[in-house]
């Protein structure tokens, strides 16, 4: 019985676990086998026939590279723009702590507010980015006798190229774009706290032995920051490939499919056909493994970090 | 310490019970008081569940403050019968009433989008069950007739919409444009008269997610196409369809439209259109109070919307249902509460205070007197609907919002995509 006495203590936590985290995952999959209809009602199984449908459509294969793409982009914009942030935070300057509050901002914010914001500011018709790149546009114009659209800006307000949300080309790097600004404040703050956890007197003995500063940061910095990193980014990888709020509220992952990565296709299926659906929330989920797999193979978790 | 154990597990269960409980029912504000029998002193407690065409509970035009006025009234006049009315969001009726179906809870009266997921099991009263003849007689026929399922009719027709052209009168008459268009070729002339005179979207063309499916729909029509031939097939990349959708990419090619028509929702536009940045557009009734609360309000007419040759004398019509459940078996209540309602001056209330439009001809000839509502009203008796019956329509429609922006760019390859939808799935 004595052995049985840890049970009580992580019991309630299993069973927790098991029943919002397990127990999903198993409806999930078998769901995935399964003919459902519009109003929730299991009709029989199917299985292969969900996947088959998923992967035979034909925006699948754009649809899965580009969630891959919007990954790395993201992952790897937020990392290095956080890795600065970083560094510049654990300067000590005036106004540091009104500079870190600051950053907060974004992160406090609702994603999906944050999304809407942006989407007004680039209406195409009332947007005040685009508002701003007329303005520009005209001062230039006058000031230097620059023609603005040399420049990619407009002289108007109004018609399509005001409209950058509505084609691919310019609204996928806007999307991403959102989604460093959300993800940057948590990175960075994850960073700091990896920065305070090297002790100063390294840096001195490196400063004693004539190293630069390119060289300390990275020998000594970046090595030692790898425990942080590596968690900061694997969060970020998991979070932006699941990441759903900015491309629904920005696109809806239109032109076409043409801005949808997998978890809005799926969002887009179950609107028609919950089992497809379903399937295709395995398919993410097994996405979302290999991805993370992947990454720790290449940051090498296991060896250096452990 | 087998105690702890057992209080272990219990706390773990009664967490699971909890969460089970929270996703499994959903049925937040569900009167589970079991009223459904008969209550004190002979009287019959109907139990309705509504929709809420208003701005959600608390606004002044709250679905519950309208059928509050409503069942006083009735109650007034049948005081053996009382009604308790629970009203609920567009979003999540579907789920709680099938919640309520299936707890053998249903209401005796739904009021809500689709009646016909409860044909099959038996669950609903016949109409003729629950309305007087005279009221069957006055339904528009064409709406009636989807309210049967395999010849019996199920579904009452509740209220409706439809749609025509909205026109900026003060943008009009800057472009120097005398009358609003009748015909494509007039539509175009029109626009780029708009354009010159510096109007950035001469046409609203919303064929985003929100409604793709409405938008294009319209401008099918205008071309005597649709979405399923005379013979009921689908007929999606029709000729006459493709023809319709290369004269659309003529205006978005001509910067005519909203720019990237494809992922603009008619909310959007409908906004713009308000804000005066907007020449025409398709709306309905339900775009009346949006554009009243803009700047254009009082400097907007309605007409007929434009087809090929001639403006078209039919319109996209939407309707929304009413139905019985047999579980109680109150039909001869059930019945007097619905003559009431039609016959009465509820039916016309609402159709005021929403901006819907009526479904019986009476209701129509009481309208006619409005400007603003005729060009709607001349269109519903000879409305054309979607394909909702076939079982194929709602993944194809989720396909259309999706993609039918694609059509002004490429419109065989587009509507030849959506076709193979329909057919395959």
């Amino acid at each position: 019985m004595k052995k049985l006495e840890p049970l009580a203590w992580v019991g309630p936590a299993v069973l927790l676990i098991a029943g919002v985290v397990i127990w999903p995952v198993i409806e999930m999959i078998r769901s995935s086998f399964l003919q459902i209809s519009r109003f929730g009602v299991v009709r029989e199984g199917n299985f292969p026939d969900n996947y088959t449908k998923v992967f035979t459509s034909k925006d699948f294969g754009d649809i899965m590279v580009r969630s891959v793409i919007w990954v790395i982009a993201v992952v790897a914009l937020t990392v290095l723009i956080s890795l600065l942030l970083a560094q510049l935070f654990n300067q000590k300057f005036p106004g540091r702590k009104l500079a870190r509050w600051a950053l907060i901002a974004p992160w406090a914010a609702s994603v999906l507010m944050t999304a809407i914001v942006f989407k007004w500011m680039l209406d195409p018709e009332v947007g005040v980015i685009n508002l701003i790149r007329r303005d520009l546009g005209v001062f230039l114009n006058n000031t230097f006798g620059i023609e603005p659209s040399s420049l990619g800006l407009l002289g108007a307000m109004g018609g399509t190229s005001a409209d950058q949300l509505g084609q691919a080309s310019t609204a996928m790097p806007w999307l991403v774009f959102v989604a460093v600004f959300v993800s940057v404040p948590f990175t960075t703050y994850a960073l700091l706290a990896g920065l305070a956890t090297i002790p100063a007197d390294i840096y001195e003995a490196a400063r004693m032995d004539g190293a630069s500063k390119f060289r300390t940061y990275w020998s000594i910095t970046l090595p030692l920051l790898r425990p942080a990193l590596t968690v900061a980014a694997l969060i970020n990888v998991m979070n932006v490939f699941n990441s759903f709020p900015i491309i629904w509220a920005m696109t809806k992952g239109q032109p076409g499919y043409d801005t949808a990565t997998s978890t809005i296709f799926m969002y887009i299926l179950k609107g028609s056909d919950i089992g497809a659906s379903a399937a295709m929330s395995v398919v993410n989920f097994g996405m979302v493994i290999v991805l993370t797999i992947i990454f720790l193979r290449v940051s090498r978790w296991n060896k250096e970090v452990a | 310490m087998n105690i702890k154990l057992v209080g272990g597990a219990a706390l773990g269960l009664a967490t699971m019970l909890v969460l089970s409980s929270c996703g499994g029912g959903g049925s937040s504000g569900t009167p589970a008081d079991g009223g459904n029998t008969a209550a004190a002193g002979g009287a019959v407690t109907l139990k309705m569940v509504a929709a809420d065409y208003g701005d959600g509970p608390g606004a002044p035009n709250s679905g519950d403050n309208f059928w509050k006025e409503v069942v006083a009234e009735f109650e007034k006049a049948n005081p053996n019968i009382k009604v308790q009315v629970t009203v609920i969001n567009w979003n999540d009726i579907d789920k709680q009433v099938a919640t309520m179906v299936q707890n053998g809870q249903a209401p005796d009266i739904l009021q809500t989008g689709d009646y016909s997921g409860f044909v099959k099991d038996g669950l609903l009263h016949k109409v003729e069950e629950i309305v007087s003849p005279n009221v069957q007689q006055d339904l528009l026929a064409k709406f009636a007739e989807f309210g049967k399922v395999d010849g019996a009719a199920y579904g009452l027709p509740f209220v409706s919409s439809a749609r025509a052209l909205f026109y900026n009168k003060e943008l009009f008459e800057k472009a120097g444009i005398a009358e609003p268009p009748k015909t494509w070729d007039e539509l175009k002339a029109a626009a780029e008269k708009l354009k010159k005179s510096g109007v950035s979207q001469p046409f609203g063309l919303p064929l985003g997610q929100e409604e793709a499916q409405a938008e294009a729909f319209l401008w099918m029509l205008g071309n005597g196409g649709g979405y399923k031939d005379a013979a009921g097939k689908w007929a999606i990349n029709s000729p006459a369809n493709v023809e319709t959708f290369t004269y659309v990419k003529g205006l978005v090619d001509a910067g005519l439209t909203s720019p990237n028509p494809g992922t603009k929702d008619r909310k959007t536009v409908w906004e713009d259109f308000a804000a005066g940045k907007v020449g025409m557009a398709n709306g309905g009734p339900m775009s009346i109070p949006i554009f009243d609360k803009g700047a254009v309000k009082d400097k907007y007419g309605v007409v007929a919307i434009p087809g090929k040759t001639g403006p078209l004398n039919t319109t996209l019509g939407v309707m929304d249902w009413i139905m019985a459940f047999n579980q109680n078996k109150h039909p001869d209540e059930i019945k007097k509460f619905f003559d009431f309602f039609y016959t009465g001056p509820a039916a016309e209330k609402i159709v005021d205070l929403y901006k819907l439009l009526p479904v019986t001809n009476g209701g129509i000839t009481k309208l006619s007197g409005d400007e603003k509502l005729k060009p709607f009203l001349d269109g519903l008796p000879n409305a054309s609907f979607y394909p909702f019956q076939d079982p194929k329509w709602s993944e194809l429609n989720t396909q259309i919002k999706q993609t039918m922006g694609g059509a002004v760019k490429d419109p065989a390859k587009t509507l030849g995509e959506l076709q193979k939808v329909a057919e395959t799935g």
